[in-house]
């Protein structure tokens, strides 16, 4: 051992060992080696699973953040929003994302794009996890057409998604009433529908509704289908009385259209695609058998009209068999210069269908045709029969008329009147009008009568009757008294008599006295009664000497 | 003069103060460890280690370093955009101290260990103390990137609240990892007294 602060010595100092010669491969280059690996296979990767890019438009970026927003395929992510830039026109939001590989055959032109964020519909909330999550585009990818990179976005979920089967119609309506979009549509309320779209017709008289009906319902609907409106609540007054229908509590609240094919029209072929069909307000006004061949005719009345609406309908003993079409002023056929109210009905024959009878011959059915086809004649004969027009009182809660045809054998004859706008049946006032008259003529003869003389007179004699009354209530119980005694006394008397009868002739005696005594006895009654007559102050006062 | 000069060096292991012939691989003849002059292939291996960590260095910043899964909605960050993310929320000195401990300084080293590396190549003989010191500050403060690694570790261990917030690291994070313990292998590897040779 070298103390400490000695010079080193350097032949004390050990050798070390030498060691065999291993010159190995320098592992460590191994190291940038792998690191490279991974970098390119990392890199590699990246790119490989890069899917194509797409440029999707918007009308707005509402909701979509660049570099965040997905784009989701049934809730599982299938691409995402890389840059969100205005297009040169500033109209609308240009979109560019990436899809997931393998993406490329889904990306069509009948592919859909949409924003799904919170909305309000009739359908209902839709897209309420997006208020957590962030709203995100919906991919909706289609096989068939064109493949494309470049889309326009649709700026409201479509209703029906692409793979839900059924068929599409179309509908007329005069009024959109309480539809909108996704309002349902129902058969025999089960809803198997909805409404996809609506607009107005080029020319604005009518609104042209878009259904889709799923399958297998869509078999139900046939060529001869009716639909009708059954949203909301419906209520009409006519003259049947109220009428308040509603189909169900969703319809009420969102609209809805039902539909129902007629017995006799369910073998008709189904509708196809894209068939055309009339909506109708009500279930009612589509059950009515098409009208269309209507006799247009005039009535004047002189009377008030009022309560009678055009569309009420006009009976004959009941049965309808037109409507009011129309109501107008025109010259009273009364009174010159004078205008009063003109009721334009029209005949529909198509209402009824005529009942055959066992006897039906050709001709019969010829007839009925004929009545069918140009009832004219028909009419010009049943008016000359007395067929006249009258309004009457449909329902007495709405207080609505209705016209009313009926056979009157007893009115003044009369022919259906030419010449006019239409041909006119004879009117008649109507059965209150009627009465009303026979009142006023009532009340008119009584009014010229000398009603008050009469009653003076009248009312004299009740006074008197009267006070005679009174007296004879006070005299005839004494008179009867007094009647009474004598009868009773003529009765013992006529017993004696009889008592006498067998004795000897003193009976004659006795019986002239007797007979002296009741002439004496009814002398004097008759006597008393005149007296009274004169005086009948003398029962109460007594005899006051005068005769 | 050097030790090297007459042939002398000590142990690493036991201390011992040898004499080592001219060339060939020795070792101690009391512990047994392997005897050298200067590190073993320093240059080399130093440059192997470098160029790993180069190239890691892109996927470290190309990557997301952390994922935060909130409601359903993933946010995923590198480093710069997590930078500047904590930049733009007003939160400058963390922006600050996050740049200077995961870009800065991984960057620095790989640039100080190049210029070291290639300075002794070239037989430089220019500015040694510096370049000593600079070799010095390299493998002190190298450690110091590990800062963000470990805030990531941390927060995908503990921030696991199911739906409300979840954090996944990224792939960025191993990436990053990889080239912090890269440099600090290559800082190791290099042999300071290399510079002094020439």
């Amino acid at each position: 051992m070298a103390t400490p602060n000695q010079p080193p010595d350097l032949d004390s100092v050990p050798e070390a060992i030498v060691d065999e010669e291993s010159k190995g491969f320098p592992v460590v280059w191994l190291l940038p080696l792998v690191a490279l690996l991974v970098g390119g296979w990392l890199f590699y990767k990246t790119m490989s699973e890069k899917g194509p890019e797409i440029r999707i438009s918007f009308e707005t970026a509402e909701g979509i953040e660049a570099g965040k927003t997905q784009i989701k395929f049934r809730e599982v992510t299938v691409g995402k929003v890389d840059t969100v830039e205005i297009s040169d026109d500033l109209k609308t939001v240009l979109l560019t994302a990436t899809m997931e590989a393998g993406t490329d055959a889904y990306l069509t032109d009948t592919s859909r794009f949409w924003v799904v964020k919170p909305r309000v519909g009739a359908g209902g909330v839709t897209g309420l996890g997006t208020l957590l999550s962030g709203a995100y585009i919906a991919f909706e990818p289609n096989t068939t057409g064109k493949k494309q990179r470049n889309f326009v976005g649709l700026e409201k979920p479509p209703i029906i998604s692409q793979d839900k089967e059924g068929t599409r119609f179309r509908l007329r309506t005069e009024t959109l009433g309480s539809l909108s979009v996704g309002s349902p549509i129902y058969f025999r309320q089960f809803d198997i529908g909805e409404v996809t779209d609506y607009r107005l017709a080029d020319d604005y008289s009518y609104v042209d509704v878009g259904i889709f009906v799923q399958s297998p319902y869509d078999e139900y609907v046939r060529e001869r289908t009716q639909f009708w409106n059954a949203g909301g609540v419906s209520v009409s007054m006519d003259a049947a009385g109220v009428n308040v229908e509603m189909e169900s509590l969703v319809a009420v609240l969102s609209g809805g259209i039902a539909f129902e094919t007629l017995p006799e029209f369910r073998d008709s072929p189904a509708a196809r695609e894209g068939t055309v069909f009339q909506l109708f307000k009500n279930r009612a006004a589509s059950m009515e058998r098409p009208i269309t061949k209507v006799f247009t005719y005039a009535l004047k009345f002189t009377g008030t009209v009022r309560g009678l609406s055009v569309g009420a309908p006009v009976e004959y003993r009941g049965i309808r068999v037109g409507t009011v079409k129309d109501i107008m002023l025109g010259e009273d056929p009364q009174h010159e210069g004078i205008v009063s109210p003109v009721v334009i009905i029209g005949i529909e024959p198509q209402r009824t269908v005529g009942y055959r009878d066992a006897d039906d011959s050709a001709a019969t059915r010829q007839d009925a045709e004929e009545m069918e086809n140009s009832p004219q004649q028909r009419i010009q004969y049943l008016v000359r029969k007395g067929l006249r027009a009258r309004l009457q009182t449909g329902s007495l809660v709405t207080g609505q008329l209705f016209v009313e045809l009926d056979i009157f054998p007893d009115a003044e004859p009369a022919t259906v009147i030419e010449g006019g706008l239409y041909p006119e049946i004879p009117t008649l006032p109507s059965s209150l009008q009627g009465m009303i008259a026979n009142l006023n003529r009532i009340l008119n003869k009584v009014e010229q009568s000398d009603l008050e003389g009469t009653l003076t007179n009248l009312n004299a004699l009740m006074v008197s009757t009267n006070s005679l009354m009174s007296l004879l209530e006070r005299d005839v119980p004494g008179l009867t008294k007094d009647l009474d005694a004598t009868l009773q006394s003529a009765n013992d008397t006529l017993e004696t008599l009889e008592a006498s009868a067998s004795a000897d002739g003193e009976i004659g005696n006795q019986l002239q006295d007797a007979l002296r005594e009741i002439g004496a006895a009814a002398r004097s009654i008759r006597v008393m009664a005149e007296y009274l007559q004169r005086h009948p102050e003398a029962m109460l006062k007594g005899k006051s000497g005068n005769p | 003069m050097r030790a090297r000069d007459v042939g002398l060096a000590s142990c690493h292991t036991c201390g011992l103060l040898l004499h080592l012939p001219g060339s060939g691989h020795t070792h101690c003849p009391r512990c047994g460890s392997a005897m050298h002059f200067r590190k073993v292939n320093s240059i080399s291996t130093t440059w192997a280690f470098l160029i790993a960590a180069m190239i890691a260095y892109l996927p470290a910043n190309l990557y997301p370093v952390m994922t935060v899964v909130s409601f359903g909605k993933g946010q995923s960050d590198t480093i710069m955009s997590g930078v500047i993310y904590l930049f733009l929320h007003g939160d400058w000195p963390l922006a600050l101290i996050v740049f200077v401990a995961s870009v800065l300084v991984p960057l620095l080293k790989m640039l100080a260990l190049a210029y070291l590396l290639i300075s002794v190549q070239r037989r430089s003989h220019l500015r040694k103390q510096q370049r000593t010191r600079l070799y010095r500050i390299v493998e002190l403060v190298g450690r110091w990137s590990m800062v963000d690694i470990f805030v990531v570790a941390l927060l995908a261990a503990l921030v696991n609240v199911g739906a409300i917030a979840t954090i996944e690291p990224g792939v960025g994070a191993i990436a990053f990892t990889t080239v912090v313990v890269l440099t600090i292998f290559a800082a190791t590897s290099f042999d300071p007294r290399l510079i002094w040779d020439q």
